[in-house]
């Protein structure tokens, strides 16, 4: 009895040195909050906690930094929200952006737990959730909401995306290609390459080095699906080893999060597919 | 204005093999000098000071729990930046045959135990068809958890270990399957047995 009791008493004891960090998921520490400049009455005012980290101080660790937005007088994305905030509010914060409509790629990152863009993201807008922006998870962060694509980019340039043909077009003009054909093309060229169904997959965050992820194999399938390529044999070579694609395990994070709307699992199945039995 | 303020060496148009060893998130403040004139020239005080407030406490940024497993490594990038990443020799046994092998005993796996229970006969040859199965199933599926969870270049050692642990379970696992099958009433008669009682 008498060593439970002191077993007990060392458990509660080790349970209140225990720092608060332990009891905490995810980041929630916030830092500091750079208020709306001259809010109005009848301002809809909205936080936004984004994540922090400055290349320039490497010994700070990266914090959460709170702002509060005026909805009013915000466009209605979330990109609109970060770009005032840089513009009007702080112009340390630091994230990528370059068409504002969904067609560049540049905008991925963590919107409230989900990977998207953030021009193609609405504000919600209950005022009284407040919304958390990080960048794509599992990446080398560069400063902010930047993250660095070197590899992923190492990888996209490592499946040869572009057409490998030996022969010339027989009518000596152009390669052609039969309606049926091209319809095999759609939902694979549509790919921007944002990565944001790349950093969404668990697997990819587990072996990001050998792995190719699910945007770039989308890209492997647009060329293996090709008719007018002429390397399909060498491309299911290239892929044809434990690590390339078979690490998908079907998790579906990827079609889950496209921004596009594509569906990365898909082709993924396909790669799987036309690769089985052969 | 603000591209002066940026360091020149955040993104070298085309840098040299020496260069790109060290890369973009792995700098160190030495390599960044903050205090240039430049700098403190630049940086709009006014606008500082009357927007962006001093952190009122210093609190650090945590992902995860304090106990971090293979927290990640300092960034390594092989070869320059226009480098693809190398790609890895051909080997079916491990990809596509492997693949199907996989599927063809996950696909045999369901006939294999409905049969037994919906004739309501006993076949020892179907027993130990779907004893054999099972050892192979469960045998690639722990494969696959320790191939994602202790990768090779990370936890070699680690990874060898479980590896062998693993076919030391499996071949404990076919032993005592094959003894239950031979010595006593075998698998299927097992679990009648047990949802029976």
């Amino acid at each position: 009895m008498a060593t439970t009791r002191s077993l007990a008493r060392l458990a509660t004891r080790r349970l209140a040195m225990r720092p608060a960090v332990f009891a905490r998921g995810f980041a929630s520490v916030q830092t500091s909050t750079a208020k709306e400049p001259l809010p109005d009455k009848d301002a809809k005012i909205k936080t936004f906690h984004i994540y922090r980290w400055n290349p320039d101080e490497p010994e700070s660790k990266p914090r959460m930094q709170s702002y509060t937005l005026d909805l009013n007088k915000t466009g209605p994305m979330m990109l609109d929200a970060l770009i005032r905030i840089k513009n009007e509010m702080d112009p340390t914060l630091t994230f990528r952006r370059s068409c504002r409509e969904g067609i560049c790629g540049s905008c991925a990152m963590n919107i409230d737990g989900v990977n998207t863009l953030a021009c193609l993201c609405r504000i919600p807008t209950e005022t009284t959730k407040e919304s958390r922006i990080y960048p794509l998870p599992h990446m080398y962060i560069v400063k902010d909401l930047v993250p660095d694509m070197t590899l992923f980019y190492k990888q996209y340039r490592s499946i040869k995306p572009y057409l490998q043909r030996d022969t010339p077009p027989p009518d000596g003009r152009e390669y052609r290609q039969s309606k049926e054909e091209r319809k095999k093309l759609d939902g694979l060229y549509e790919c921007i390459l944002c990565a944001c169904c790349s950093t969404s997959c668990p697997s990819y965050w587990w072996n990001q080095e050998e792995y190719l992820g699910p945007a770039v194999l989308l890209q492997s399938y647009r060329w293996l699906a090709d008719s007018r390529d002429e390397r399909t044999a060498e491309r299911q070579d290239a892929l044809n080893n434990s690590m390339s694609v078979y690490r998908c395990h079907t998790i579906l994070n990827c079609s889950r999060t496209c921004p596009k709307g594509l569906n990365p699992a898909l082709a993924i199945a396909e790669i799987k597919k036309s690769m089985a039995f052969t | 204005m603000a591209s002066l303020l940026r360091p020149s060496i955040l993104r070298p148009a085309c840098p040299s093999s020496a260069a790109s060893q060290r890369m973009l998130s792995t700098f160190t403040s030495s390599s960044v000098k903050r205090t240039s004139p430049f700098a403190q020239q630049l940086v709009r005080p006014a606008f500082e000071r009357s927007t962006i407030p001093q952190p009122t406490r210093i609190a650090a940024f945590h992902a995860t729990q304090k106990m971090q497993i293979l927290p990640p490594l300092p960034q390594t990038i092989q070869g320059t930046l226009n480098d693809p990443v190398p790609v890895p020799e051909p080997s079916p046994t491990h990809g596509s045959y492997h693949w199907s092998f996989e599927r063809v005993i996950s696909a045999g796996l369901i006939p294999l135990t409905v049969a037994p229970f919906a004739a309501g006969s006993l076949n020892p040859v179907m027993d130990s068809a779907l004893c054999a199965l099972l050892v192979i199933h469960s045998h690639i599926g722990f494969e696959a958890c320790i191939v994602d969870y202790f990768p090779t270049k990370r936890v070699p050692l680690v990874r060898k270990g479980c590896t062998w642990l693993l076919r030391i379970a499996t071949v404990t696992l076919g032993v005592a399957l094959y003894s239950f099958e031979t010595n006593d009433v075998g698998i299927t008669e097992a679990i009648t047995k047990l949802w029976k009682a």
